[in-house]
């Protein structure tokens, strides 16, 4: 986890100082984009809507209070963000390209790289993907995620059942090919 | 008890949504099905890929950072007078996070916001229907 500004980079960043808020946006932009990008699949979304999670936090810096980490707080708005953005626009259609990672690439288990995961999660429905990430790769209890999505719980359970097959599947294809 | 009965059941096992006699009855068939057994590994499998894919950081495209401070440049002070809308919006928020959710019929929830919402948009349709009936009646007694 990433150390928190200070105290005086936040007040200098809510009394408008830019140069305080670039510290804030350079240190903890791949944490946002990483959200943005595994809710959203692609990475022209996942620019805008990490965007828009950065100016809410922006706006909403004079409401945050020390009681939640400023990471916690900053990642839920990179949450709240990225699906909105989902519900407000339709999806571009783009092809998959993985972004690069900071540092060596994660050990996802046998004969599953990357690429292959990712290229999975592009692949999936809008409608499976989104609760499916925000339940597997966020830890998000199912409630969370159906007032987030604004979806019934049972539905949303549904769709995170799927995902999970969907992703076997091709994982599963993709080894034996 | 087949394995359909068992399938439909592993996915809130690893959930962790199961009460005890649930997994141990799910735990004795495992112990004798392969399959049920196998099923179950490949959805761990999955699991484990993704929350171990979470743990990457993944690079914004080049110039990202520019680009968020140029859109907040373009935006009042953080703590300066706002528009009305973003008040009665941050109000909204703040008050969804000091009172929750209000329970509906069925189980469900809804965030305290929407029902203030819905209670805005009924006070101003409210509002404008007197307004058309208090006209009328000025009509009416215009003839
Ligand atoms: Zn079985």
């Amino acid at each position: 986890m990433l150390p928190d500004p200070t105290p005086a980079d936040l007040e200098r960043a809510t009394a408008g100082d830019v140069d305080a808020f670039r510290t804030i946006v350079e240190r903890y932009q791949r944490m946002v984009y990483s959200v943005a990008y595994n809710v959203l699949g692609n990475q022209t979304d996942a620019e805008d809507a990490a965007q828009e999670a950065f100016l809410r936090c922006y706006r909403k810096l004079p409401q945050y209070r020390a009681e939640a980490t400023f990471s916690t707080w900053l990642f839920r708005l990179a949450l709240t963000a990225s699906v909105d953005y989902r519900r407000r626009e339709g999806r571009r259609p783009e092809p998959v390209e993985v972004p690069e990672t900071a540092g060596d690439d994660p050990a996802l288990g046998d004969g599953i790289s990357s690429s292959t995961l990712v290229a999975a999660l592009h692949d999936l429905p809008d409608d499976y993907r989104v609760p499916t990430v925000l339940r597997d790769i966020y830890g998000l209890p199912y409630q969370e995620i159906a007032d987030l999505t604004a979806r019934p719980l049972g539905t949303v359970k549904v769709m995170v059942h799927r995902g999970r097959a969907s992703l076997r599947l091709r994982l599963q294809a993709e080894r034996e090919a | 008890m087949d394995c359909s009965y068992f399938c439909s059941r592993l996915n809130q096992f690893v959930d962790g949504e199961l009460g005890y006699l649930e997994v141990a009855e799910l735990q004795g068939h495992l112990s004798f099905c392969p399959d049920c057994a196998a099923e179950l590994a490949r959805i761990s499998e999955v699991r484990a890929a993704m929350a171990a894919w979470g743990e990457a950081e993944l690079a914004p495209p080049p110039g990202f950072a520019e680009r968020v401070l140029a859109r907040a440049a373009l935006d009042p002070v953080p703590g300066s007078r706002r528009p009305f809308g973003r008040v009665v919006s941050d109000t909204l928020d703040q008050l969804d996070e000091a009172l929750g959710r209000v329970p509906l019929p069925g189980g469900r929830t809804v965030p305290v916001k929407n029902v203030i919402g819905y209670g805005i948009a009924a006070a101003a349709l409210a509002a404008e229907l007197q307004r058309r009936r208090l006209r009328r009646l000025r009509e009416l007694k215009s003839l």
